[in-house]
């Protein structure tokens, strides 16, 4: 379960460095694609990560 | 237990990462670029011998995934599939982009759907989802309206030995860069990244 978490962060992270590095060579449509793409599910993962937390 | 549907999916979206490596440089640590995808490749293929052989335990698989192969090396064969033949020069990068984040996005978006509201709703939001990264990416109606129509028809069919994660990235950009070729096609923008990281 650790290393399930420890995945789950990294990926974050994966997304948020490909964002900003998409934005930084001024390619906005991917960088906004990228977001947009991972925003609801990131979102619903982290919700069920604090769930998990709570219980 | 965290939810494993949505881990799935957002293992799914993560994907649309792999277009990272169009902004790195062509030489990392003095090895060519393109040997990094076959790296990725043999590490993936040795995570799901583990799993079948070795009873290695990962976590988002499906029940009938116990016994064959999963959609991650499926979808992970497709995209350095698709790396590959860019470096081969033989698919172009606007091409590959597009694909490799439509494929991304639009699968879970179609399994979604099916669940939710049933299966007219997974094609129409299918066909809506693909054909707007293509035309974003892309901005050329053909090549959009092809690609979304090919990529959902690529969803549908379910083959035990060519999973829809591998056919809705080879199927489209094979048609795609096929028809990119034709005298009477529009032209195709061939690179929309130049930089380098």
């Amino acid at each position: 379960m650790k290393i399930t978490r420890i995945y789950i962060y990294l990926m974050y992270i994966i997304v948020i460095f490909c964002i900003i590095s998409f934005i930084s060579e001024e390619h906005y449509i991917i960088a906004s694609l990228l977001f947009l793409g991972n925003m609801l599910p990131g979102y619903a993962m982290a919700m069920s990560l604090m769930e998990n937390n709570e219980n | 237990m965290i939810n494993e549907q949505v881990y799935r999916r957002f293992n799914h979206t993560v994907a649309a990462c792999f277009v990272i490596y169009f902004l790195f440089p062509e030489y990392i640590l003095e090895i060519k670029r393109e040997y990094y995808i076959l790296l990725f490749w043999i590490l993936i293929i040795t995570v799901e011998y583990l799993r079948l052989n070795k009873d290695l335990k990962v976590i988002g698989m499906r029940d009938y995934e116990s016994n064959r192969i999963a959609g991650f090396v499926w979808f992970a064969t497709g995209t350095c599939l698709i790396l590959e033949l860019y470096e081969l020069g033989f698919v172009p990068q606007s091409l590959a982009i597009a694909t490799i984040i439509m494929a991304a996005y639009t699968d879970p978006l179609i399994g979604e759907a099916n669940q939710r509201f049933g299966d007219k709703w997974g094609i129409g939001l299918g066909l809506l989802s693909s054909f707007l990264i293509y035309q974003l990416i892309i901005g050329v109606l053909f090549y959009s309206i092809i690609g979304s129509m090919v990529a959902v028809a690529s969803e549908r069919p379910k083959i035990k030995w060519f999973d829809d994660d591998l056919a809705m990235q080879i199927i489209p950009i094979l048609v795609l860069t096929v028809l990119s070729l034709m005298d009477f096609s529009p032209d195709l923008p061939q690179n929309i990244l130049g930089g380098k990281l």
